[in-house]
């Protein structure tokens, strides 16, 4: 025992195994105090999780197998009713067009986002200080403002009588936009919607990879630059690779974000017209609230869940395996 | 890592055990305490309901009268109120006395979550209940809601424009008023601005008005549920009126909105407007760009295509009611009683709504364009008491969706009503 501790470590080599062997042997000879402790430790946090997290999503999942409508509500009655809330939202053919809608969106919006963001976070490193930082600004003022504000404004400027646009697009010679409607169909609609989103998610991915971009020391650039490598081979060997751990990040917030966006759609059109920009988010509102089926609105949020979980499995299987939250 | 992930399974098998009964609070009623108890009286109405010299006078005199009692009088907003209100009845110190608007009322009454009140009818002034409201405030022949006030629309008109375009009377008929929208139109048509109607594409409150004056109705009762009967030729017709509005006016309102967006008072009073149907109400709103219009505005009933008759009406309004958890509920039935007295039944006439429970409009007969309002209120009527119906309002209306696609041409006449149908039966059906 004396001799593995003073055993020389060669000088340069970073050798962890004999550390850890001492390590595990100084902790099996504590108490049961000390061996608690770390347990200890996390238990606030774990706590704080299991019940800000953990305790709605097991209402939920307990809702979703209840029949739970008003008179239920108020009667404080408890009817289980097993599956017949899952059954009954999978049988509706509207559930599964809006899902499909949903997802499609979902992923058009988050590539527009990271692709925008990415464009911006690269122009941002090869602007002048004083350029720079107006576009900063502007970046965080559109971040700051409340979505609903953002929302009002773009509703104003898409409306069909007295928007600017179509004020704008009439005296650069566009006739045919005099009191066009840019919510008559459920793409159109969806499109504004997600021009909307995009403005108001652009700044933080964009700030975020441009932090991973500043982490890059010149020195790897200039290096790149005498080696002959052109725009593109710099990007690929230089900063992709600093960058590509956020992306992944950010790329899993925006799914979240995305495809539980509610405010947005519902203010633009409530989900209109003729419930062609109708996505789960709005479907489930409409069963909870609207409808007061609080069951059927449970039964879609774990479904909605579910899909999430599929399409970020990906992601959470990443988190899990890599030591260290080294991603990618 | 996989030491924490067995701790977290661990603990989530323990939470899910504990969880066995997921949700079973809401009704436990063990230890009510607080809110009503201690001799208060807790009253929601609505913002914009009654005036509050009329509340305040009201409570005084409760108050008065019942010594020890207090009265805790709230304003509500529109905004949001069907949420408040499920999280409000769902509690064990429910408020004791609620005024909710008339559509709003079946459903909740259905739920059993309203005081049942077929007994204290005689003493809440009763036989003076307005028609259209009091059948809101029923449901399977029980009474759960007590009339408090309604308001329908009728045309206000620009008189100074009907006068230069030499319109001499309002019209008396869907034929005279189209005439006379071409006449507006012929004097006033060189400024592309005007609109002799205002009429946007999703004012379904004014379509009901033209579905049931045609002899068409939304739905109709069968049996249990409803049957939605928008396809029916009647109701048809109604659409088709309204479409012959809108071409003949050349509006140009949104097609794929209501009323409210963009507010159609703001658009009158920007002086380009000579018509549009809305409640006496929303002159004043329309006052608030335009101070002087208001006494350039008269009003005539929406026509009929029968001439010398009028469109019946849709009865927007409030009832009141008592949640089936108010811990004073005695108290709360002397407080209706109060309310719906003669008295304070008048204030709310003059006020400029129609009273829900008393016959005296005399007040409101007094303002031109009230005494238009009180006329026609006699023919109004309701919307189908489902108790469904609060959904279809507060979801993705299928009326709204109808009407955008006929006048837009998105869909024939025939498609519309057939897929507006499907859609409400989905709803209030079966």
């Amino acid at each position: 025992m004396t001799a593995t501790q003073n055993a020389p470590v060669p000088a340069g080599t970073t050798s962890p195994a004999p550390a850890r062997v001492r390590d595990g042997r100084r902790r099996r000879r504590g108490g049961l105090g000390e061996r608690l402790v770390p347990y200890l430790l996390i238990l606030p946090t774990l706590v704080a999780v299991l019940v800000l997290l953990g305790w709605p999503t097991i209402q939920m999942l307990g809702i979703s197998l209840r029949q739970l409508d008003l008179r239920e509500l108020v009667t404080g009655k408890t009817v289980w009713i097993g599956f017949a809330n899952y059954t009954a939202t999978l049988s509706d053919p509207k559930f599964w067009s809006v899902a499909l809608r949903t997802v499609v969106f979902t992923a058009l919006l988050v590539a527009a986002t990271l692709l925008v963001a990415l464009v911006i976070a690269l122009l941002m490193r090869h602007l002048n200080p004083v350029i720079r930082i107006l576009v900063q600004i502007s970046l965080v003022l559109a971040w700051a403002v409340p979505v609903i504000a953002t929302t009002t404004v773009f509703q104003w400027i898409f409306d069909q009588q007295y928007g600017i646009l179509n004020k704008t697009l009439d005296r650069l010679g566009f006739h045919s936009f005099i009191g066009y409607s840019w919510f008559s169909t459920g793409a159109s609609t969806l499109a504004v919607i997600g021009l909307l989103v995009l403005w108001q998610a652009v700044p933080f991915v964009a700030f975020t990879l441009y932090a991973g971009l500043i982490g890059v020391p010149r020195e790897q650039y200039e290096a790149a630059g005498i080696d002959g490598a052109g725009p593109w081979q710099t990007f690929r060997a230089v900063s992709w690779p600093a960058i590509r751990p956020i992306l992944t990040m950010v790329t899993f917030l925006s799914v979240l974000w995305d495809f539980n966006m509610f405010g947005q759609v519902w203010a633009i059109r409530q989900g209109g017209p003729d419930g062609a920009s109708t996505t789960l988010a709005i479907l489930q509102y409409l069963k909870g609230i609207a409808g007061s089926h609080f069951g059927s609105a449970a039964a879609i949020a774990t479904m909605m869940l579910v899909l999430l979980l599929l399409v970020t499995a990906r992601y959470v299987q990443l988190l899990v395996r890599t030591k260290d939250g080294e991603l990618a | 890592m996989k030491r924490w992930l067995k701790l977290a399974a661990g603990a989530a098998a323990i939470t899910l055990a504990t969880a066995g009964c997921a949700g079973s609070g809401g009704g436990d009623n063990a230890s009510g305490s607080g809110g009503s108890q201690g001799g208060t009286l807790t009253v929601w109405l609505m913002n914009g309901s009654a005036p509050a010299s009329l509340t305040d006078a009201l409570n005084k005199e409760f108050e008065a009268a019942h010594a020890g009692v207090k009265v805790n009088y709230q304003i509500q907003e529109w905004n949001g109120i069907q949420q408040k209100l499920t999280t409000a009845l769902a509690s064990d110190t429910p408020p004791d006395v609620i005024e909710i608007g008339n559509t709003q009322t079946p459903a909740f009454a259905s739920q059993g979550v309203l005081t049942d009140l077929s007994g204290d009818v005689a003493s809440l002034n009763g036989p003076q209940w307005l028609a259209g409201l009091k059948a809101s405030g029923e449901f399977e022949g029980k009474t759960y809601g007590v009339p408090f006030y309604a308001a329908n629309r009728e045309v206000l008109y620009r008189k100074d424009m009907f006068a230069q375009a030499g319109i001499a009377a309002p019209p008396a008929s869907d034929a005279e008023w189209l005439d006379d929208i071409a006449k507006l139109k012929a004097k006033f048509g060189s400024d592309k601005d005007f609109q002799p109607l205002y009429l946007p594409g999703q004012y379904w409150y004014a379509l009901l008005s033209f579905i049931w004056d045609n002899g068409g109705d939304v739905a109709k009762a069968d049996g249990k549920g409803f049957t939605s009967t928008l396809d029916s030729a009647g109701s048809k017709a109604g659409l088709e009126f309204y479409k012959q509005l809108v071409d003949a006016s050349g509006t140009t309102a949104p097609k794929d909105n209501d009323e409210a967006t963009p507010e159609q008072a703001g658009i009158y009073g920007g002086g380009k407007v000579a018509m549009f149907i809305g409640t006496p109400g929303e002159v004043a709103t329309a006052a608030k760009t335009d101070p002087t219009i208001a006494g350039k505005t008269g009003a005539f009933p929406i026509p009929s295509k029968t001439a010398g008759q009028t469109a019946p009406v849709f009865l927007g309004g409030s009832n009141l009611v008592i949640p089936v958890n108010s811990k004073s509920p005695d108290l709360a039935k002397e407080y209706l009683k109060l309310l719906t007295s003669t008295k304070y039944m008048s204030q709310m006439a003059a006020a400029g709504y129609v009273p829900g429970a008393s016959t005296d409009t005399s007040a409101l007969d007094k303002d031109p364009l009230g005494s238009v309002m009180a006329k026609a209120s006699k023919n109004g009527r309701a919307v189908p008491t489902s108790p469904k119906w609060g959904e279809v309002e507060s979801g993705q209306n299928p009326l709204k969706d109808m009407l955008t696609a006929y006048l837009t041409g998105k869909k024939s006449l025939n498609q519309a009503t057939a897929d507006a149908d499907t859609a409400l039966d989905k709803i209030i059906g079966g």
